[in-house]
Order: structure tokens, then sequence, then C-alpha cells
């Protein structure tokens, strides 16, 4: 097991030195740069030479990239030229930001996903599984852009929420937590909904199997109850496959918080990379690269790991198939 | 050019002139009263004070600091927490007092006194002298120090002499005759030289008070004072108690408590938050996509939408007209030719421009100036017609011709075709480089238009590595003598040919010398003159094809009051001490 956990975790670390050297040097290379970004025609070259001189563009990517890299063992990865604070500082605040999104939109999306999923697979008819199923392609068909979209629209419309942002200027009658709560509702709702109805039809596809199973027919026959089966037996065995996709969402999670970030100003990692992107913030672009790929394998990590303790087969397995 | 979305623009260039030939005769221009005592209406009516207003913004300031940065939320926060010497009334284009409350002129307006207001102290509490107004000049003008300053506040590519006589007197001079005369002083925000001596000294001017500043080291003279900072979010001011204007009334400004700039990329978002109530203004103009919501919005009285007029500002399609930067490219023989623009100008329909870019709301523009310059707009421009047949015409005298497929070949049969970069995420630049393709698609030129980001457009400009640009090309001030670097063949902002050493074709030759001597011309009749004639030159070759100027609309809220609406960015808060909100 620990050879196995050092194997996966030596791969995480090259993910995301990989991800972020990559755009680093991406970045680097496409036209423009932060000084350019600026949008303007007005400046003269010298005065623009001036500028990139004083942020270090003057130098070959190749020099640039070494002087990161070396940096970056030291866990210096450099200034953000956009906030001049480090880029070490400035993405733990928007990784928090981010990892709080996700963590509240997975666990709307487990709390209305799974018993939703339980109620559609253990009945063959009526009206009510059927306007669940209806309901979650209609979800799966939306991209968590579009929900967001939809979702910002509404609380436009009705007045009810704030529409972006993470906290309001002035803290409202309710106290700052509250206010915090209430910007948190429309993205995760956009992240989670979609979610929930995967992990509805997941779960619902896996209650259909083991409702079939003998050992479920078996407790029928002596009397059990069936909402008991259902709830208890069959749930629990139905969890192991719906368990199993976890990891995978957790990258989901991460891919599709950057749009609904953008969309409702929150403060994530998203938000920031764009940011970055746009005004060629090159260490910071690297920055935002590396702790996204650092989410992504640490869920794959956990999930890999979670994997292996319940099936010793999973630790035997090649890390790229794990 | 002036520069890019940073200062106010001018107009009025007449009543420069009435300046100079009022300092000619030895005369004392003005005495003063604030420069907020112009605002509309409050002299009638109580304004409300108090109160939070909240805006919006697409991005980030760079830095809180002018001196680094010249994006349009840098320059909106300068606005906020600056003053200037002088500041140009964005309504009427006259030049106001505003640090100095007046001023006397001599040497044919080359040597201008300047008495500063004696009762100003910065936000910090400490007294506001003349040697900061030194200070100033010198941290602008400091080359070690890197300030995007500089450029503005120079008078035909010379720096300004500055010299104090006591705490609240300056002469400035002139190095040349400057038509414009202390209109520029309107770009150099006056700083603490108690708070930045020590990066002056250090040569570090453009790293000072970048986003990493605690609110409290920013200091200004202006009406509102950085109180908070959360990044990618939002920039609180609050009002500054020491600042020096006051109200007709003689009252206190700012009339706010509060002002919130909201950073909000996504248009959508704003356009959503303003029909919601949950903003107060937008500090950039309509687009034309969101001008129907808004319009209903402002029928049902949720909004209040306002039409600015005609903008001063067309966005331009220029060819890279730097002699040999095609290289051993064939096409050079006709890429660079007058006879390709004329055509081009010929060829695109100025109201399929206008119905597709802007949905209707734009005019014809056929020159670098559009109608909303009344002052040096020339009356005589020609208008181009629409005319493909003798687009095509045109185009055949140079050996482009069509031979009966509908494409147009040039001399070795290759298809006339060129690729035009434009900005990506600028949904006008883009629909507007569509029309220019499909319009020339129809006289059989093939055009093949490359969306970039901003910096990789300028860059390939910079680095004469283009065929054909279509983007904006703002002048931030309507006095043509203030844009040297947009009409000198030398100029930074020349941008077909950048900064020639010397002019490159006859007609750049006649330009620079008639605007050398437009610039330096007290006579403001003899100045339009020269103008016309620079204009007329421009017409007959075009390096800069312009097709249509928009419609400037702004939308704000209905509590919103006390405005003063111009029609350069940012529209309603040129004058942000005189905004007030009803609460």
């Amino acid at each position: 097991m620990t050879r196995y956990v050092a194997r996966r975790l030596a791969f995480a670390a090259f993910l995301v030195i990989a991800v972020s050297s990559a755009s680093l040097v991406l970045a680097r290379l496409a036209p423009g740069d932060f000084v350019s970004q600026s949008g303007s025609t007005q400046v003269s070259r010298a005065v623009l030479d001036q500028e990139r001189a004083r942020f270090g563009l003057d130098k070959s990517i190749a020099a640039q990239y070494r002087d990161w890299l070396a940096a970056a063992v030291r866990f210096d990865f450099g200034y953000s030229m956009q906030y001049g604070r480090p880029v070490r500082d400035l993405i733990p605040e928007r990784a928090a930001n981010t990892a709080m999104l996700a963590v509240t939109a997975l666990v709307l999306a487990t709390l209305i996903g799974l018993p939703l999923g339980v109620i559609t697979g253990s009945r063959s008819g009526g009206a009510l599984p059927g306007v669940i199923r209806a309901a979650s392609v209609v979800l799966l068909s939306m991209p968590p852009l579009l929900t967001s979209l939809f979702l910002v629209f509404v609380a436009a419309r009705t007045g009810w929420l704030p529409i972006s942002g993470m906290r309001s200027a002035t803290v409202p009658a309710g106290g700052a937590l509250l206010d915090l709560l209430r910007h948190l509702v429309v993205p995760a709702a956009a992240i989670g909904l979609p979610l929930a109805a995967m992990l509805e039809r997941l779960q619902s596809q896996a209650m259909r199997e083991v409702i079939d199973e003998p050992f479920v027919l078996a407790t029928l026959a002596r009397g059990v109850p069936r909402s008991r089966i259902v709830w208890r037996g069959a749930l629990k065995a139905a969890l192991r496959p719906v368990a199993s996709v976890y990891g995978l969402i957790i990258g989901t999670l991460l891919s599709g918080s950057f749009a609904v970030e953008v969309i409702t100003a929150w403060l994530g990692l998203g938000s920031l990379m764009l940011q970055a992107l746009r005004t060629r913030d090159i260490y910071l672009v690297a920055g935002c690269a590396g702790a996204g790929a650092l989410f992504l394998a640490c869920g794959t990590l956990v999930s890999d790991l979670a994997l292996a303790a319940v099936d010793p087969r999973a630790r035997e397995m090649p890390a790229e198939q794990a | 050019m002036g520069q890019l979305l940073t200062r106010h623009t001018r107009r009025l260039a007449f009543s420069v002139a009435i300046a100079l030939i009022c300092s000619g005769l030895g005369a004392a221009c003005r005495s003063n009263t604030s420069s907020e005592s112009a605002a509309p209406a409050a002299a009638t009516r109580a304004i409300p004070r108090g109160g939070e207003l909240l805006v919006s913004v697409r991005s980030e300031p760079r830095s809180f600091n002018r001196h680094a940065s010249r994006d349009s939320t840098t320059n909106l926060v300068s606005n906020l927490t600056q003053s200037r010497l002088v500041v140009v009334n964005q309504v009427t284009q006259a030049v106001e007092p505003s640090l100095a409350e007046r001023w006397t002129t001599a040497d044919e307006g080359r040597r201008v006194t300047m008495t500063l207001r004696r009762d100003v102290v910065f936000s910090d509490g400490h007294p506001f002298t003349a040697d900061d107004v030194l200070f100033s000049f010198e941290a602008a003008y400091d080359e070690k120090g890197g300030s995007l300053l500089a450029e503005a506040v120079e008078a035909g590519g010379k720096k300004l002499q500055v010299a104090v006589t006591d705490p609240y007197t300056v002469v400035i001079t002139f190095p040349a005759p400057f038509a414009p005369g202390i209109r520029i002083l309107d770009n150099l925000p006056i700083f603490p030289r108690h708070h930045l001596d020590a990066a002056l000294k250090a040569g570090t001017i453009a790293k000072a008070w970048g986003l990493d500043t605690p609110p409290s080291e920013i200091v200004g003279l202006g009406p509102f004072v950085v109180s908070q900072y959360v990044p990618g979010q939002r920039i609180v001011f609050s009002r500054n108690p020491h600042y020096f204007a006051k109200a007709p009334d003689g009252g206190a400004l700012p009339y706010l408590d509060r002002l919130v700039m909201e950073i909000i990329p996504d248009q959508s978002a704003k356009l959503l938050r303003l029909e919601s109530g949950q903003l107060d203004m937008m500090t950039s103009e309509v687009s034309p996509d969101a001008y129907a919501p808004l319009k209903r919005a402002a029928d049902e009285g949720r909004v209040t939408l306002l039409d600015l007029g005609v903008s001063r500002n067309a966005d331009g399609l220029w060819f890279n007209l730097k002699p040999g930067a095609l290289g051993s490219d064939p096409r050079a023989a006709w890429l660079q030719r007058d006879e390709l623009r004329l055509a081009i100008s010929m060829a695109v329909d100025r109201k399929v421009f206008a119905d597709t870019v802007f949905l209707g709301a734009g005019v014809p523009v056929y020159g670098p100036e559009t109608p909303a310059n009344k002052n040096w707009y020339w009356s005589g421009q020609p208008r181009t017609p629409h005319d493909p047949a003798a687009a095509k015409t045109l185009l055949a005298s140079i050996g482009l011709t069509d031979r009966g497929d509908g494409v147009l070949k040039d001399a070795r049969s290759q298809p006339v075709r060129f690729t035009l970069l434009t900005q990506k995420g600028r949904p006008n630049l883009e629909r507007a480089a569509a029309v220019i393709r499909d319009e020339l698609k129809k006289i059989g030129v093939t055009v093949d238009v490359v969306a970039l980001d901003s910096g990789a457009v300028i860059n390939a400009f910079l680095t004469a590595r283009y065929d054909a640009v279509y983007f904006n090309a703002d002048k931030t001030d309507l006095d043509p003598g203030t844009n040297p670097d947009y009409w000198f063949s030398s100029g930074s902002a020349h941008v077909w040919n950048l900064e020639e050493k010397t002019p490159a074709t006859e007609w750049e030759r006649r330009i620079d010398e008639l605007m050398t001597r437009q610039i330096a011309s007290p006579d403001p009749a003899e100045r339009k003159r020269l103008y016309d004639e620079v204009q007329k030159i421009f017409s007959e070759h075009l390096p800069m094809i312009y097709f249509v100027a928009p419609r400037i609309y702004v939308a704000h809220s209905t509590r919103v009051t006390n405005l003063t609406p111009a029609e350069y960015r940012p529209q309603l808060l040129w004058r942000p001490a005189t905004v007030a909100v009803i609460h």
C-alpha cells in the first residue's frame, strides 16, 4: 500500500510540474504579453521595452522558464505582474474559495441526487419517477455554464439572491456568514444540479440492478417491508458503483466550476486564471494551472485510495489505469 | 493621438485660442470658481447627500498609480482619488480651474504662471503646495522611473519646464509655441511628494502604489479615497473629508459617502444587475446588443437610458504601409497602394456596416474626425459613394482584375487576398471585420479575418508583421494639436508606419509640415484651415479607413441624480464629486 501511495504521489507531482510548465511556456509563446495586453496604441516602443524589462519579459523563453523552474523547486512560483504579490500567496486564497464552492456543490448533488436515484430506481412506474427522470435528462443536457446563466437570470428577475460576487460591499443584517451563504446558492446550484442529475441516473441504474438480485427477493419473501429493503439493504449495495465514480466527479466539478466562477464572479481559481490569461500574467497562469492539476491529482488520489482500500486488485494496477 | 482610454478628451479649440489671445494681451485669464460649480441643476434644487453608488468595471486596475498603468480602470481610480491643476470640462470642452485657481500667460502663451489654491490638503491632512506640482512633473519626466505619463504632458515631444516661485505659484514654460496650451495639464494627476519622493529618488516611481499597497497609503487630492480593495471583486471608495472643491451651496463635496466599484467581467451579469437594481451604473457605454433590453427596462421605469450622441471616435482599418515590411511577398505590389484603400472605402456599404455592427445606431464617417468633433470636423470631407463597380475599376488600374469568375487576380494570376487582424472578444470589432470581409467578397477580394487578443494585435503592428488591422484608434483629445503621436510620421501612434525616421512618403512629409504649423499657430482660424488641409490629404491617401461612428448610449439606475453626462468615458463619472443618489 505504501508503495502504491508513493507511486501515486509521484505521479501527482509530475502532473503538477508538467501542467504548470506547459502553461507558462504556452502563455509566453502566444503573441502579445502583459505589457502590450493593456490595449493601447499610444505608447512608444521605447516605453514598452522599458516596461518589458521591468517585468522580466525581455528574457528568452528558455531563460525565463529556467529561472522560474529553479525558483519553483523552492516553492517560489514568481510574482503576479498584475497584483504585485507572490503567486504562492494568491493561489491558496482562491483555491480555498473554489474548494468551498466544489464541496458545497458536491454535498448538494449527493443530498439531492442519491435519494432521487433510489426513488426512480426502485419504482417501475408512477408520475414522480417520470418527472424526476425528465428533470435529470434536462439538467444533464445543460452544461453548468447554461445552468448558471439561467439561475443568474432567475435571481435577477426575482431579486431573491445576489447575482454575482462572494460578499456584499456592506455586510447586511444577518451577518457575513449568511451573506456568504446567500452568494453561494447560485454558483453551487449551477454546478450541483447537473451533478445531482448525473448521480440520480447512476444511482437509479444501480438500484434497478440490485433490486432484482436474489437476496432482495428473498428478503421480501420473508416479509420485510419493501421500503426498509430499498433504503437499507439495496441502497447499501447500490452505492458501491456510484462511489467509484466520485473521483471522476471531482474532475468534472473543477472544470465545471471554472465556467461558473466566471459567470457568477465567484473568486475562485477559475476566475483568477481567466484574469491571468487575459492580462498574460504568465506566472499566475502557471500557478493557477498547477493548482488545478493539484486539485485533480488529489481528487483522483483520494478516490484511488478509497478504491484500493476496498479492492486490493486496484493496488496492483499501473498508475495510469488506476 | 493622446492616450487611449486615459484622460479626458477636449473640445472647443476656439476657447483655447481665445485664452491664448487673452494671454497675448497680458490679461489675466480667469479667476475661477471650483470646477465643480457648473454642476447641472445644483443651484436650483437640493441635492441629496450621503448614500452609496454601486458601479461596475470590466477589469481590475493594473495599479493605483497612473504613472504605472494606462488601463481604463486605473484611469477611473485616478479620477476618483486624484486631482489636476486644471480640468477640461467634458461637456463644454473649456479649461476650468481646479488645483490652480487662476493663471496668467505671457510670451505668446509659452509661459504660464499658475496660482494654486491655498486651502488644499491631501487626504492624509498634509498641505498641498507648489512643490507637489513640481514633484508630479519630475515623476512623469524621470526616465529611470519609466512613467507612462511623460508623453501626455509633453508639447511637441518636448518636456515642459516647471519652476516654483513660492509655495502657491508655479511657472510652466512650454518649449515652443503650443496652441493647445494648458489643456494637457489635465493629463497629470498631482501626487504627494511626502509619500512618493523616496520612490522617485530610487527610480521606481512606476512600481509605487501597486495593487498590494494598503489603501491607507494611497493619498490624493481627489473627492474619494480608496478604503478597501478586494482583489477580483471590488474597490470601495469613501469620501475624502479634505476634498477642496465645494458645492454651489457652499457645502462639502462629494455628495456621496461611498462609491463601490464592482469588478464584473461578464457583460450579461452587469446588465442583469443593473436591470434588477443591484447596480447603479456601468462605467462604459451600452453595447448595441444590450440596447433593446435596457430600452425595455427604461420604458418600464427601472433604469434611465441616455443617448449621448455620436461618438467622437470610430474604429479604423489600416494596412501595413511600412516600406519593405512585406519582404519578398509579391502582394507588396498592390497591398500598399493607395488605390486599394480607396477601393475598399468605396466597396463597403456604410449603411450595411451601421446596421450590422451597431444595429443602425451609427453614422457614416469618411475621415479621421466624426461629426461629433464640431470644431475640427472638415465639412468639405468627400463622402465616398458606395460603388462596387467603381471600386473594381480602380483596382483594375493597379492590375487586379476579374477574369470572369468573380475573383480578382493580380498580375501573377494569384487571387487578391489578405489577412485582417482584429481583437477577439470585442463584438463590434469582430462584427465589423466580418462585414468588411463580406463586402469585399462582392468585388472579388478575399479577406481572412483573424481575431486575436488585443496584446497580440498590438504586437503584430508594433513589429510590422501583418497585412491589415481593424482596431480601435481612439483619440482622447478633440484638439488635433494634442495628438502629435498619431499625425507625425515619427509618432508612436502613427500606426500604419510607426516611428518613421524620415517621412516615407511625400504626403506624410506634407502632413508633418502642416501639423507643425497647426500646433504652433495661435490663430484659431489658421489652425482650422491647416487641419482641414491635413484632412484633405488624409482623404486622398486614406492611411486609415473609417466607416461608421456609433451613437453612444449609457444607462444608470433611476436613483442616481445630478449627473453631467459627456460623450467620452467615463461618461457618467468624469465629474464624480457631483454625482448623488436618492436614498
